[in-house]
């Protein structure tokens, strides 16, 4: 059976833009270990996932988020 | 910035004008006598303070570097505060996180940036051209549902 289609959470939740500065949502889009999510695992829609990568580069950049976190840190 | 632009008529020798007349003229028209044309833009700078500065040294600092800019226009500052940085930068672990929104010309953030490299109190800051409302607007309730359902129907389909 075919999995049903997924709908790109940012734009189900209606995000105009996404602010590098949200680190709460961008951290929806990472893994634990710190790397971006790829989209076939969130369902973010290609020009969202370019926005995103750019947003979590600055927010890493900024000491928002990490740029890696170990598995013994958790 | 590259060749698509709509700039002026080719001359008779037929070669582009240099790079340099050119730069941070976002119609690509050449300006006379070699000047660039002044282009004022909406910033947006993160500024991240050593925590162990006082808030008064804070303020006075950011009206230091915010005097290099020139601007008359209010500068739009939103302080976060303390906060645990998500990496050690250095030896410091927390800093005091400041952003700013401000009108400037693009000719003097060097020197603004140059100023905010040499302060030791400023563990690490991000000037980046203001963005916002990028994209398409968003989807309406309607829109979303008349979505979810199509694509419902496709799946039934396909079983």
């Amino acid at each position: 059976m075919r999995r049903s289609r997924k709908v790109c959470p940012v734009t189900e939740a209606g995000i105009r833009f996404i602010d590098y500065k949200d680190e709460r949502f961008l951290s929806r889009f990472i893994t634990d270990t710190g790397k971006v999510l790829p989209s076939r695992l969130s369902g973010v829609d290609a020009r969202h996932q370019r926005q995103l990568a750019k947003a979590i580069k600055k927010a890493r950049y900024l000491a928002l988020l990490p740029y890696t976190r170990s598995q013994s840190a958790q | 910035m590259g060749c698509s632009h709509p700039g002026p008529a080719p001359t008779s020798v037929g070669r582009p004008a240099p790079l340099s007349s050119r730069v941070g003229n976002p119609r690509g028209a050449i300006t006379t006598k070699g000047r660039i044309a002044t282009l004022s833009r909406e910033y947006e700078a993160v500024y991240i303070f050593d925590a162990g500065l006082e808030d008064t040294a804070i303020a006075e600092k950011l009206e230091k570097h915010h005097a290099l800019l020139g601007t008359t226009a209010p500068i739009t500052l939103d302080h976060w505060g303390r906060r645990q940085l998500a990496y050690k930068i250095g030896s410091k672990e927390t800093g005091y996180y400041v952003v700013a929104r401000f009108h400037a010309e693009a000719g003097v953030l060097p020197e603004f940036e140059r100023a905010l490299k040499l302060d030791d109190g400023v563990i690490r800051y991000l000037v980046s051209v203001h963005e916002h409302e990028l994209g398409a607007p968003p989807m309406t309730e309607e829109q979303l549902a008349a979505r979810r359902a199509r694509d419902a129907d496709d799946d039934e389909d396909e079983e």
